[in-house]
């Protein structure tokens, strides 16, 4: 199986590190810390889709990693030429977005055509995400699903099914990330990509990133990031290399 | 082969029924009538344009003519009835713009300038601009007049360039004698729509309101933006005139600064210039009712008249013309042609004032031209100013859609916003500040603008950097 890894560094915070102690097998089952992460977001669940409340560096996100998917996918050459430049761009792709979370990076990228699923974990941000799709983007009801389930499980019964995985702004709460990117491969189809934005695991990321962002800005909410859990492009490279 | 998709062109208010219209791939889906409407009496729109003047219609031309937007339903609110066109062998309109480069790219690029260059308009290859306190004066012009400082085109024929391309477009729906009576946008509905109703009942929902309903846009009053205003208590006259036999090519813009305002002479051909005179209320309506004879008089006055001289600032700009070393003759005052005639009925009036809201941008709502920003005649900026707005607006727009953002996303349209106020505060401050410092005759103040405008004549770097400003 081949999967194209799309690991640039854009300005924000994009790419990644591998935890080594927690590599090897993973299974459906959740445990203790993965559920703090899960309720820590969902805490943040009603406030989700607010442009100007807790989740509002995460809206903001949207202006790089939608153009960076989007480019990413087009120059695949997957994409029908008369669409490119068209809102059309993405018509016809099967992704997967994993850790979806509210839906803010699924619906934008149904609105380009595509098709997307979107798996998380945490029960309260699927349903509020079910809820802004059929209140208020009601267009993209055709083109998004949204689903509670762990990524392994889905991967069992969408085998080599998707054209693109997104996992963004996911595998810095993740602990076994060797598990989670496998079973992303494992839904791609052959020749498909997969897209990965995070925090890099490196000083000034954690200064700018977790010290003034959580606790001196206040952009995001405390607890949101840690050190422990960040990895850097070169790590994330790393599990691809081994999982082909 | 069947394809499902999702139309919301019927759709209209928040939590209504989605239709899913499915349609054969092959068939076009561009003219778009809402095949299926759950509710009558709101028709579903992208876009909608709120005024159908200079910036509005251009702006419609300009969404019809992007490949990103081409998939967008846009329509056209006007308030008045159906343009009547523009007769290019008729007699010369009194409401001309000069309108600078970057407008004519705008023009270009949505195939309106060919329409332009087949009836008439008029190059400016030199601007001269001279005051009456003093000796002070500034000519502009590319290098060997090589290139065009402006074109002096009517407002009409502009409009008609436009209306062309509005309608040979198929996305673009115009609606005349529509006057909107009020306006609610998501903020306060929740929904996700902006809605509007007109005063004949009728009423439309849509992504993103666009307010380009000039000075008292009711857009803006529904965004509940902060506005800055201030009321001149000048008006512009404006005239078509006929000139005298002295005038060769009649290529030159001419514009003098007088205690009450600046007089300004546009050419419009060889024989014929649209004036532009701002002066005191009282004076302009005297003016406006003056007979002919008279009226042509008193304007020949206005460019000739030796005003109270400051005896010093003339000094100092002859000594500062000798610091560098100009000779006499390189740096005299031409005289602008006798003006011999002015058309019957073309004299009319209008009010000038300084106008800027805090804000372009709200959710689902987002302002054009006069409606954000209103300025002094003075520099010719108004009008390309709301064209710039419409460059800025058009490619803020297809960038967001093509990010998958909803168009009337704020995140992304306060990025229109930041464009257009870093290029609309630095000029609209300098055009309002060069009317602060010509409406005195308090000598101080003439001798350092007199100084200032010749330290520009005689410093091309500077005077480059202004052309620039101004000409885009």
């Amino acid at each position: 199986m081949i999967a194209d890894y799309k690991l640039r560094q854009t300005l924000a915070n994009v790419l990644a590190r591998c935890n080594s102690s927690s590599s090897g097998g993973g299974g459906a089952t959740i445990d203790a810390d993965t559920k703090r992460e899960v309720q820590h977001h969902e805490n943040h669940a009603a406030d989700w889709w607010n442009q100007n409340g807790s989740m509002e560096a995460l809206h903001a996100l949207n202006e790089i990693r939608v153009p960076f998917i989007r480019d990413g996918i087009v120059a695949r050459g997957n994409v029908k030429p008369h669409y490119v430049n068209t809102t059309k761009v993405l018509k016809g792709q099967r992704l997967l977005e994993v850790g979806c979370g509210g839906g803010l990076l699924t619906e934008q990228l149904a609105r380009l055509g595509a098709q997307v699923t979107g798996i998380d974990l945490a029960e309260k941000l699927i349903a509020a995400a079910r809820d802004h799709l059929t209140e208020l983007s009601p267009e993209l009801c055709s083109n998004v699903k949204y689903k509670m389930e762990p990524v392994d499980q889905h991967a069992k019964s969408n085998c080599e099914r998707y054209d693109a995985v997104i996992v963004s702004e996911v595998l810095e709460h993740v602990d076994d990330k060797v598990a989670l990117l496998e079973a992303c491969v494992r839904s791609l189809r052959p020749g498909g990509s997969i897209f990965i934005t995070t925090l890099n695991k490196t000083l000034p990321m954690w200064v700018a990133g977790v010290v003034l962002s959580e606790y001196v800005l206040n952009l995001v909410p405390k607890g949101t990031h840690h050190w422990e859990k960040m990895i850097s492009p070169l790590d994330v490279q790393r599990i691809l290399d081994t999982s082909k | 082969m069947l394809s499902l998709f999702l139309h919301n062109g019927g759709a209209a208010s928040k939590g209504q029924l989605r239709c899913v219209v499915a349609r054969l791939l092959s068939t076009t889906a561009t003219t778009n009538a809402p095949t299926t409407t759950t509710t009558p009496g709101s028709e579903h729109f992208d876009i909608i344009i709120g005024g159908g003047g200079l910036v509005g219609t251009t702006l419609a031309a300009a969404l019809a003519k992007n490949d990103t937007l081409a998939d967008k339903r846009v329509l056209l609110l006007e308030g008045a009835g159906e343009f009547k066109g523009f007769d290019a062998s008729g007699p010369y309109q009194n409401r001309v713009s000069a309108i600078n480069r970057n407008s004519i790219e705008l023009f270009k690029s949505i195939g309106a300038w060919s329409h332009i260059e087949a009836a008439r308009y008029k190059p400016v290859k030199q601007m001269q601009v001279w005051e009456s306190n003093s000796d002070a004066l500034i000519q502009f012009q590319h290098d060997n007049f090589a290139s065009d400082v402006a074109c002096i085109i009517e407002n009409d024929l502009i409009l008609d360039a436009v209306y062309a391309r509005v309608r040979e477009a198929a996305n673009v729906q115009i609606l005349n004698k529509a006057r909107i009576e009020c306006v609610r946008l998501p903020k306060d509905t929740s929904g996700s729509h902006s809605e509007l109703q007109l005063q004949d009942g009728r009423s439309f929902s849509c992504e993103l309101l666009i307010g380009a309903d000039g000075a008292n846009s009711i857009v803006r009053k529904e965004m509940g933006v902060d506005v800055f205003s201030m009321n001149y208590d000048r008006m512009g006259l404006v005239a078509t005139l006929e000139l005298g036999d002295d005038v060769c090519d009649n290529s030159v813009a001419w514009q003098r600064f007088l205690p009450n305002g600046p007089v300004a002479l546009l050419p419009l051909n060889e024989k014929l210039s649209s004036l532009v005179w701002s002066t005191t209320v009282s004076q302009a309506k005297h003016l406006k009712d003056l007979p002919p004879a008279e009226f042509v008089d008193a304007l020949n006055e206005a460019f000739c008249r030796q005003y109270a001289r400051v005896e010093l600032a003339d000094k100092a700009v002859q000594a500062l013309n000798s610091f560098f070393g100009q000779q006499a003759t390189q740096n005299q005052l031409q005289y602008p042609p006798r003006v011999c005639a002015v058309k019957d009925g073309s004299r009319a009036t209008f009010p000038l004032g300084f106008l800027h809201a805090s804000s372009y941008v709200c959710s689902g709502a987002a302002l054009v031209g006069d409606a954000a920003h209103r300025v002094h005649p003075l520099a010719g900026q108004g009008v390309n100013l709301g064209f710039s707005d419409v460059r800025y607006l058009v490619e803020s727009l297809a960038a967001g859609a093509y990010a998958g953002f909803k168009l009337g996303d704020k995140q992304h349209l306060i990025k229109y916003e930041r464009k257009c106020l870093a290029k609309n505060v630095p000029i609209m401050l300098g055009v309002h500040g060069l009317h602060a410092l010509y409406s005195t005759e308090f000598s101080p103040v003439v001798l350092l603008r007199s100084l200032g405008v010749q330290l520009t004549q005689n410093l091309p770097p500077i005077k480059n950097l202004f052309m620039k400003g101004a000409m885009g």
